[in-house]
Formats: C-alpha cells, structure tokens, sequence
C-alpha cells in the first residue's frame, strides 16, 4: 500500500492547532500516535489535503500529563500513550476498569504508540468498508465509503451490512471510552471559542459515518473522571479472535460501588463493539441499587444488555454470538465486580 | 510532493535526508538509510515486523512518519550488537531456535531488547504479554520463549562477570 500526498504541519501550542484546523475545515485532519489514522490513509480511506500532528503538543499544556487530586478528580491528557494509561499505577488503584480496558487495547507495541484521545475518537469500523481501495471499488462503495456513481450503480450507494437501509452500522471499536462511560468521564475540547467540557456520553452520536461530536476546528485535550468515582471495583470484558492486537468484536464495562456488606450502592454498565457507538446500558443502575448479588438479577441485567447491543455484519463474527457473549461477559463482569469488593478471593 | 530535509539519530548516528512528508519511518530506514533488518510485513501495524525502539520504547515503524521522530533516539534491530559482539538477545535467538524464516525476528528481537531493559528477569507470562504484538507464522513461539529465557541468563551472566561496563 502507498500513502496518499498530504501536507504535514506540526504545531507547537494547542491555540496553533486549532487554528490550522480552522483554516483548513475538512481538509485537515488530527493525527496523534498513527495506529488508526495512517493504516486507514494507506488504504486510502480518507485523503486528508493537510495532516495535523500532534504528538508534537505531548509536553505542552499538560497534554500527556496524568494527574490526580482528591478536589478535581482524574485528568488525562488526551496524548497520554495508552501504555501509560493501563501502566499507571494511579489509574490501576482508584480506576481499574480503566486499566483492565486499556490493557487489552491491540498490542503493547500499539499501545506505546496510541493514545487515550485517539482511542476515544477512533474511526467506526465495519467489515466493508475496512479494505482495500481495490476491494472497496470492486464492491460498489457503501454509505460510508461514497464512491463515483458509475461504480456504485443506478441507486447509488448502498449498505451491504443493512440493504435498503440509509444508516451506517460500522461498529464502533474503541476499549477506552465503555470504560469511561462507567466512571462517568468529561472530556475537555479545544476549539476556536477556548475550552469546552462535555460529558463523554454526549460525545457519541451512534452514528458509523458521523461517529463523534467534534467540530473539525476541535481538538479532544483531556479526559476527566469525577472524584466520586475513585474506588470502584470495575471489570472489562472483551470478545476478540486473538488475545491480542484485535479489535473488540463486543465488550462490556462494569463500574461498581458495593458496600462491606455486598449491598450495591451505585453501579454502571457499558457495551462496545455491538453499536456504531459505545453506549451505557439503561435502567441497570436502578435495578442493582440496594441490592445483593444473586444469579436471577443478574441474569436480568444480562438480558437488559442483550436489548442495547444491536450489532449486525460488520465483522467476520456472527452477529448472534456477539450478541450471547455480551450476555455472558455482562453475567461475568457483574459477578466479579462483586465478589471483589466483598473481600472474596476472585 | 516537496521533500524536506528532516534529521533523525539512527543507531546512536545522526543522519540528514531529504523525504516527503507522507514518507513512513520504514522506509526511510530501509530505502533511505539502508537498515532493512526492519521488515514490512502486514503493512497496517497488526505484525511487529517493523518494530524499532523509539526513545527505548518498542514502537511501529509502519505507521510512523518520519518527520514526526526528529527529536528521537531510534534503536533498529542493527543497533544490537555486531557480528563479534551479539547482544545476548541476539545470541539467545540465535542458539534457541527462536528464528525460522527470519522475517519476524528482527521485531521480536527489539521486542525482547525493550522487555529486558525494563524489566530483567521477566516471568513467562510478561515475556508472552511483551512478545503479544509480534506474529511469527513458523515456531510456534515456544523456540521463541526459550530463546528469550536464554537470553535473560546470557544478559545476567554478562552483568555478573562486568558489572559495571555491561551494555543492556
């Protein structure tokens, strides 16, 4: 494969990446650690006219800074490497559903090059679209990866994964972000205007072709977790063909806070890979507060997972057994979290 | 597209070449530089094949951009050690049959070097979460394994006899 011809320009202050983003609209494009960005340019996914890096911005303006305080909470600079995130003892101690997640994020050598941001704004994946120009030609394009006319046919294109359907369904693959949904996270944006926060849950449209809310004059600049989160017992499960380097075909996140009794004071729950976007699981949180661990609500949680995964063929995995594994690693995860802060051996 | 002279230490050597800017550090290595121990292998970071210490860290250079590591120290599996010195990662593989076809072993190489310099007597399981973004299609990855607890004693007993001057 080849690199498509861009402009690369390295900026040296956040306030200068915003404004070459700003001067360039769609033509530009973010790149961090390159795990994601540069394997999709060299399948010429995308042709971005002008690369913006920003690994160059790591030691400015606490950008690859972990931080801690009782008052503030968590604060991860969003060009933290991945390796860092899952490595820091910090994180592993008050956040471990963080770590666990992170953890199983491709491989070491991915992960000492990816970062957190990038990995919260990772390009939704789907079975046809993630090919070859060659391939993708061949097939007539789809709706997220527009081709010519002539190639895509009198009815323009169309959706292999849901036929007569207008919406994208490629899955969103990211292990950071159910983890952070759990732990209810901000993220910190920098646009033209200065900083924003938002809460990461509104930042996911669930949309495979418009998967985030980032403006293109936007740069994702840090992630949050409130104080009240530290201490949670947490668990990641993550359905993948190898135990390592693969993308998660489905995964589940599960933050608890359980009192010495075994009593559920707070939990949360959150899918991966089954949705163009990560997603919380509703209504759980409500049924496990107050309550003990016992096989029948638990069951009943894993079955309310089942509801919020959707996902269909966009990966060479079935649909139907990604579907039952969220079910079982819901069941897993949830008893786990459990039998740990109950001060059991897990 | 316009090249620019960028700089880049390779090896312990500083070294100016003119590439444009969508050239991957790989290839700039292999074609501009000559160190092709660093392999293409999958092309889209999913093998390790291309792995060089980046800042002592092991990292991909398939999807690295040249003109992004000016400011680094890169290590390339011809860093090692020489044809008279091996380094004994390199003299572990060698003797452990951690090698077949050979075209992996240079990423598993840089690899094990990172995995040692932080951590020098790893357990089997860090040795296999070290070595779990590089794919080798021949051994099996047990000759691999052996080969790496080869040369974790070849490192210690080098460390013992000279304590003071022994290279990582």
């Amino acid at each position: 494969m080849s690199m498509p011809a861009f402009r690369l320009e390295r900026p040296r202050s956040v306030a200068g990446a915003v404004s070459i983003l700003a001067a360039h609209g769609p033509d530009a494009m973010i790149l961090a650690g390159g795990t994601d960005v540069v394997p999709n340019l060299q399948m010429k996914l995308f042709s971005p006219r002008v690369l913006v890096d920003i690994k160059s911005l790591a030691k400015v303006c606490r950008l690859s800074a972990i931080e801690w305080s009782p008052g503030n909470g968590l604060r991860i600079g969003a060009l933290s490497t991945l390796t860092a995130v899952c490595e820091s003892l910090l994180i592993q101690e008050k956040f471990p559903v963080l770590a666990r997640a992170v953890a199983t994020i491709a491989g070491p050598l991915q992960r000492n090059m990816g970062t957190l941001g990038g990995n919260l704004c990772l390009e939704t994946r789907c079975h046809w679209y993630n090919q070859s120009e060659f391939w993708r030609k061949s097939l007539g394009g789809c709706l997220k990866l527009q081709v010519s006319d002539a190639l895509a046919g009198k009815e323009g294109p169309v959706c292999h994964v849901a036929p007569g359907g207008r919406r994208c369904w490629a899955a969103w693959s990211g292990d950071a972000a159910p983890a952070l949904l759990t732990l209810d996270a901000e993220i910190e944006i920098a646009g033209p205007a200065g900083l924003r926060r938002v809460a990461l849950a509104q930042f996911y449209r669930n949309d495979g072709m418009d998967r985030i809310a980032l403006g293109r004059d936007e740069l994702l600049t840090a992630v949050r977790v409130p104080p009240r989160m530290a201490g949670r017992r947490g668990n990641y499960r993550k359905l993948r063909v190898r135990n390592s380097i693969d993308y998660p075909l489905a995964g589940v996140a599960v933050s608890m806070d359980v009192d010495p009794r075994g009593v559920c004071r707070d939990a949360r729950l959150a899918l991966t890979a089954v949705n163009p976007a990560p997603l919380l699981v509703k209504e759980v949180g409500e049924w496990l507060i107050g309550q003990t661990a016992s096989p029948e609500l638990i069951e009943r949680v894993a079955q309310q997972a089942i509801r919020t995964a959707k996902p269909l063929t966009t990966s060479g995995s079935t649909p139907v057994y990604r579907r039952d594994m969220v079910r079982v690693f819901t069941r897993r995860a949830l008893e786990e979290a459990w039998r740990e802060t109950a001060g059991a051996p897990v | 597209m316009t090249k620019h002279l960028i700089k880049l230490k390779v090896n312990g050597e500083p070294y100016e070449v003119a590439v444009p800017p969508n050239k991957l550090l790989l290839d700039v290595l292999r074609e501009d530089l000559g160190f092709t121990g660093s392999k293409r292998g999958c092309d889209d970071s999913s093998c390790g094949c291309c792995a060089v210490l980046i800042d002592g860290a092991p990292m991909l250079a398939c999807v690295a951009l040249a003109s992004s590591y000016q400011d680094c120290e890169i290590t390339t599996v011809e860093g090692l050690g020489t044809l008279d010195g091996l380094h004994p990662v390199q003299s572990g593989f060698a003797d452990g049959g951690g090698s077949q076809c050979g075209f992996c072993t240079s990423g598993f190489l840089i690899s094990t070097k990172a995995l040692l310099d932080r951590n020098p007597q790893p357990s089997l399981d860090e040795i296999r979460e070290a070595l779990s973004s590089n794919l080798c299609r021949c051994t099996g990855y047990m000759q691999i394994y052996e080969s790496v607890k080869l040369a974790i004693e070849r490192a210690a007993a080098r460390k013992a006899a000279n304590p003071a001057g022994a290279r990582s």
